[in-house]
C-alpha cells in the first residue's frame, strides 16, 4: 500500500476518533493563544455541550488572558459562581487582538452562550460583535472594560475611583513638591482618561494650578507603550537624569499600575536615587513585596474575586430574566467594603461618551504598609512571598 | 635566527603613490570610512541633543545611563551580524531573552533555595549564568538544527520560536512578575555599585591604549614581513594617538561619574569608612559592568569573525553559499553554530536585563529582535548576505539608543520616539545602500 493511502486512512481515522471523543472544550483555543485554566483538572469538568447543569451557558471573551490576574482571580470566581448556580461556563482568549475577539464572540455564540461576558480589547472595535449578540438576543455584560452602548451591563471597579485612591494616598503623604507622572499605554482609555481623571479628582489638578505641586515631566506625564516594565524603567531613568541635571528633587511618583511601578523601582534602584512615595494598582505580588520593603508606597487593590462573583451572579440572573432594570445581586455575596456604594440593584452610570448604562461599580482597596494583611486574606499573595527580604526591624504589621 | 620582521624590506615591496588631496590623505590612513562615518553620526546626535537641552545632556551620568540601556541590544547585535551575514534571520531573540530572564529570576528566588542553596551561597550567580547560558545554547542549537539540517527557512523557525517561547515564559511563572534576585547578580546590571570603580577604570584605559599601540606596531611589522604596502608613518602615529586619547578620554569621562552622595554615606556607615571628607565622598564609578561585558563580547565576537575559521566560513557562506558548499565547508554545522552563539548572547543580555530590573516580568525582551536587527543593519550588515561588521553593529545599537534616550530626556513620548527611530533606520540604511551603489565599496 502506498504511503499516501496509508496517511489518508490514518488521517480519517484520527478525525473520526476525535469527533466521537470529546464534547465542546472549556476553552476554545484561538490562533493567538488559548486561555489556560491554572488548575488543569478543573477545566475538564462540567463543560461539555451536553450540559451538566441547567441551560444557562455563560460565554466569557477575555482580551488578555496572559495577564496573571484573570487566571488567578476573575476566571475561577466567575466559573464557580456560574456552576454553583447550575450554569455552564465557556470562554475564549483574544490575546490582545481585536480581530481575534470578533471571532471569539462568534464562536461563543455558536456554542450556545445565553449570556456574554466581554472584556473589550477596544471599546469601539467590539461594537460589531456586540451587534451580533444583540441580534441573537443575548444580553451582554461589559466586564471591567467599558463598551459604549446603552444596552450593556457594566460591571467594574470604577477606574476613576482607583486613580482617586492612588493620588489620595500620595497627596496625603506628599502635599507639596515635585511630582513625576508615569502613565500606561497611550491607546488605553484607562491610562489616558479614567485614571488621570481620578488623580485630578483627588486634588492633583488643583495643586498643580496653585503651584503647590510641580510636574517634572510635562503636564501630561510620560506614557509607557503596552504598559511594559522595561520601557517604564528606561523612561524613568531618563526622567531621573533630567531632574538631576535641572537640580530638581523628585518628591513623589504617580504610576498608574503595578507593571509600570515595577519599572520605576528598577530605575530608582539603578540610579541609587532612593524611593520617593510611589503609587500603583493591581496588587501584583512583586509590587506588594515592594510595599512591604518600603520601595512602593501604595498599591490600589481591586479584589477581582468579588468582581468575578458579581459577574457570575449577574450572568445567572440575566439568563433567568434579561431585564436589566430589575437586576439585583444576591445579598451576602460580596464583601461589604467592596460592594457598590449604591447598593445591590443595578444603577445607571454615564460613560465618558455620554451613554447611560446599567452598572455595578465596586470599590477598590488602597493597600499601604499598614493594611497589607488584606491582600494575604484575599489570597492575592502568601505571607512568605509578601515578606521576602523584609528586615525584621522595619517590617510592616502583616509581616510580624 | 634573525628576526625576519626586522630584515630589510623585500625588494618587490610596493609604496603607495603619494597623494596630497584630502581624500588621498584619508585613504592613506586606511580608516574604515563607514565606521568612522557612524562615529561622526553618533557624535552629531549627542551634540544636537546637548544643544537642545542647554548643555544638560552630555553629562557623565547621562551617558552612562545611555550606555547601560544600549548594552543588552548591542550584545545580541554582535551575534545577529553573523546570522544575517549567512543569509538567515533570528526573530526569536526577544522571547529567548524573556525566557532566560525568567529562568534567572526563578532560579534565584525559588529553585535554588528549594535545593538548599540559599542566599548565603556566594556563587549562586555563577550557577545562574551557567544554567542560563546552557539553556540559551540548547534552544539555539535546536533552532539551528531545524534550520540547517532539516532545511526549514530561518524566518519561519525563529518566528515559531518567538511565539512559542514567549508562551513558555507564561507557564513558568503563571504570568506573574518575579523579583528579588541575588545582590551579587544585581551588579551585572550596572548602577553605582555595579561598576569597576576609579582605579580599575584607569587601569583598563591604560591597557586599552597600550593595546592599540601594540596592534599598530604589530600590524606594521606583519605588513613589512609579507610585503604589503605600509601606511605612512604619520598616519600610523595619528591613528595610534587618536585611539589612545579616545580610550583614555572615555575612561576619564566614566570616572567623572560619581556615586550619589546618599549612597556613599550609607555604604560608608555600613562599612565603617569613618567621617566624610569636607566636599563629600566624590567616589568615581568608572565603567559599569554591563559595558565591560559588552566590550568583552565585542572583542571575542570580532576575533571569532575575523581570526577563526568559523567566522570566515560564515562570511564565505554568506558571500556565495554554493561556492562555500562546493569548497568543502561544512555549511550546516556552521549555520547551527551561529544560532548557538545567538543563544548564548541572549543569555548574557538577559542577565543584564533581569539584573537591572532585579527580577523578571512576562514582557522582558519583548521587541528586542526589531532593535537588534535595526542595530546590525544600521551598522552595515546587508540582508543580501556576506557583508557585515560587528563593531559597526555595536555602534548601530548606540546610535539607535542615543536617539531613544535623547528623546526621552527631552520629554518626547513613546509614539514620537518610534516615529523618529523608524525614519532614522530607513535613512541610515538608504544612505549606505546609495553609497555602495555609487562607490562600489566592499
Amino acid at each position: 500500500m502506498g504511503m499516501r493511502k496509508l496517511a489518508a486512512i490514518v488521517g480519517m481515522a484520527t478525525m473520526v476518533v476525535a469527533a466521537c471523543g470529546g464534547g465542546a472544550a472549556t476553552s476554545a483555543p484561538s490562533a493567538g493563544g488559548a486561555s489556560v485554566a491554572p488548575s488543569a483538572g478543573a477545566s475538564a469538568g462540567a463543560s461539555s455541550s451536553a450540559a451538566a447543569g441547567g441551560d444557562c451557558t455563560v460565554g466569557v471573551s477575555w482580551n488578555n488572558f496572559q495577564q496573571p490576574r484573570w487566571a488567578a482571580h476573575d476566571q475561577p470566581n466567575i466559573k464557580d459562581t456560574v456552576e454553583a448556580g447550575g450554569g455552564t461556563y465557556i470562554d475564549a482568549d483574544a490575546n490582545l487582538s481585536n480581530e481575534q475577539q470578533l471571532t471569539d464572540v462568534d464562536t461563543l455564540i455558536s456554542k450556545g452562550a445565553k449570556v456574554l461576558v466581554l472584556l473589550a480589547q477596544d471599546n469601539k472595535a467590539i461594537l460589531p460583535a456586540l451587534q451580533k449578540a444583540k441580534d441573537a438576543g443575548i444580553p451582554v455584560i461589559a466586564y471591567d472594560r467599558l463598551i459604549e452602548d446603552p444596552d450593556i451591563l457594566y460591571i467594574t471597579f470604577d477606574n476613576v475611583l482607583v486613580g482617586k485612591a492612588e493620588a489620595q494616598a500620595i497627596l496625603d503623604k506628599v502635599p507639596t513638591g515635585n511630582y513625576v507622572l508615569i502613565k500606561g499605554d497611550p491607546g488605553d482609555p484607562n491610562a489616558a482618561t479614567f485614571l488621570p481623571q481620578g488623580w485630578d479628582e483627588a486634588g492633583l489638578k488643583a495643586k498643580v494650578d496653585s503651584g503647590d505641586i510641580k510636574l517634572l515631566n510635562g503636564p501630561d506625564g510620560t506614557f509607557t507603550d503596552a504598559w511594559k516594565t522595561e520601557k517604564a524603567q528606561s523612561n524613568m531613568e531618563a526622567i531621573i537624569d533630567k531632574a538631576v541635571a535641572d537640580g530638581n528633587k523628585i518628591d513623589a511618583i504617580l504610576a498608574e499600575n503595578d507593571s509600570t511601578a515595577l519599572g520605576v523601582v528598577g530605575a530608582l534602584t539603578s540610579k541609587s536615587y532612593g524611593f520617593p512615595p510611589l503609587s500603583g494598582q493591581d496588587g501584583d505580588p512583586a509590587n506588594l513585596n515592594n510595599v512591604a520593603l518600603g520601595k512602593q508606597y501604595v498599591d490600589v487593590f481591586k479584589n477581582a474575586n468579588e468582581l468575578g462573583k458579581a459577574a457570575g451572579a449577574a450572568a445567572l440572573a440575566l439568563c433567568a430574566n434579561p431585564d436589566l432594570a430589575s437586576l439585583t445581586l444576591p445579598d451576602g455575596l460580596l464583601d461589604p467594603t467592596v460592594a457598590p456604594t449604591a447598593g445591590l440593584a443595578a444603577k445607571a452610570f454615564t460613560t465618558p461618551g455620554g451613554t447611560s448604562v446599567q452598572s455595578f461599580i465596586l470599590q477598590p482597596t488602597p493597600l499601604t504598609a499598614e493594611n497589607l494583611q488584606v491582600a494575604v486574606d484575599a489570597g492575592q499573595i502568601s505571607k512568605e512571598d509578601l515578606c521576602k527580604g523584609v528586615d525584621a526591624a522595619t517590617a510592616p504589621p502583616a509581616c510580624k | 635566527m634573525t628576526n625576519v620582521a626586522d630584515a630589510q624590506p623585500v625588494s618587490g615591496q610596493v609604496e603607495p603613490p603619494a597623494r596630497t588631496s584630502i581624500r588621498g590623505l584619508v585613504a592613506q590612513t586606511e580608516v574604515d570610512l563607514r565606521l568612522f562615518g557612524m562615529l561622526l553620526a553618533l557624535g552629531a546626535i549627542l551634540l544636537t541633543f546637548n544643544v537642545l537641552s542647554g548643555g544638560k545632556f552630555f553629562q557623565p551620568t547621562n551617558m552612562v545611563t545611555l550606555a547601560v540601556q544600549a548594552a543588552g541590544i548591542a550584545v545580541i547585535a554582535t551575534g545577529m551580524v553573523l546570522v544575517i551575514v549567512s543569509r538567515n534571520i533570528d526573530l526569536s531573540v526577544g522571547s529567548l531573552v524573556g525566557l532566560i530572564a525568567m529562568t534567572y529570576a526563578l532560579l534565584m528566588t525559588d529553585w535554588l533555595p528549594a535545593l538548599g542553596i540559599g542566599a548565603d551561597f556566594p556563587f549562586r550567580w555563577v550557577i545562574a549564568l551557567a544554567v542560563g547560558g546552557a539553556l540559551g545554547a540548547a534552544v539555539g542549537a535546536l533552532q539551528g538544527f531545524i534550520i540547517a539540517y532539516i532545511g526549514v527557512p530561518s524566518f519561519i523557525v525563529t518566528l515559531g520560536g518567538l511565539l512559542s517561547i514567549r508562551g513558555v515564559v507564561w507557564y513558568l511563572s503563571s504570568g506573574a512578575a518575579v523579583s528579588g534576585l541575588d545582590p551579587t547578580f544585581q551588579l551585572v546590571g550596572g548602577g553605582a555599585q555595579g561598576s569597576l570603580g576609579g582605579t580599575l577604570t584607569w587601569a583598563l584605559g591604560i591597557v586599552g591604549c597600550l593595546a592599540v599601540i601594540a596592534l599598530m606596531i604589530n600590524g606594521r611589522r606583519q605588513r613589512r614581513r609579507f610585503g604589503f604596502p605600509l601606511r605612512p608613518m604619520w598616519a600610523e602615529i595619528l591613528i595610534g594617538a587618536v585611539g589612545c586619547i579616545a580610550i583614555l578620554g572615555v575612561a576619564a569621562f566614566a570616572n567623572a561619574n560619581l556615586w550619589p552622595e546618599g549612597l556613599a554615606n550609607r555604604v560608608a556607615g555600613e562599612q565603617g569608612w569613618g567621617a566624610a571628607p569636607e566636599s563629600g565622598w566624590k567616589i568615581p564609578t568608572g565603567f559599569p559592568y554591563p559595558i565591560i561585558l559588552l566590550l568583552g563580547v565585542t572583542l571575542v565576537m570580532t576575533w571569532l569573525a575575523t581570526r577563526r575559521r568559523f567566522g570566515r566560513y560564515v562570511y564565505a557562506y554568506g558571500g556565495n553559499p554554493d561556492a562555500a558548499e562546493l569548497a568543502g565547508i561544512n555549511t550546516r554545522w556552521t549555520i547551527l553554530k551561529t544560532y548557538v552563539v545567538m543563544g548564548i548572547l541572549c543569555a548574557l543580555a538577559a542577565a543584564i536585563a533581569s539584573a537591572r530590573l532585579n527580577g523578571a516580568t512576562l514582557d522582558v525582551g519583548q521587541s528586542y529582535e526589531l532593535y537588534v536587527i535595526a542595530a546590525a543593519v544600521v551598522g552595515g550588515t546587508s540582508f543580501a548576505g556576506g557583508i557585515g561588521s560587528i563593531p559597526g553593529a555595536v555602534l548601530g545599537a548606540f546610535v539607535m539608543q542615543s536617539l531613544a534616550y535623547g528623546l526621552s530626556f527631552m520629554g518626547v513620548n513613546s509614539p514620537g520616539q518610534n516615529v523618529v527611530a523608524g525614519i532614522v533606520l530607513i535613512l541610515a540604511v538608504g544612505f549606505d545602500t546609495f553609497n555602495r551603489r555609487r562607490g562600489g565599496g566592499r
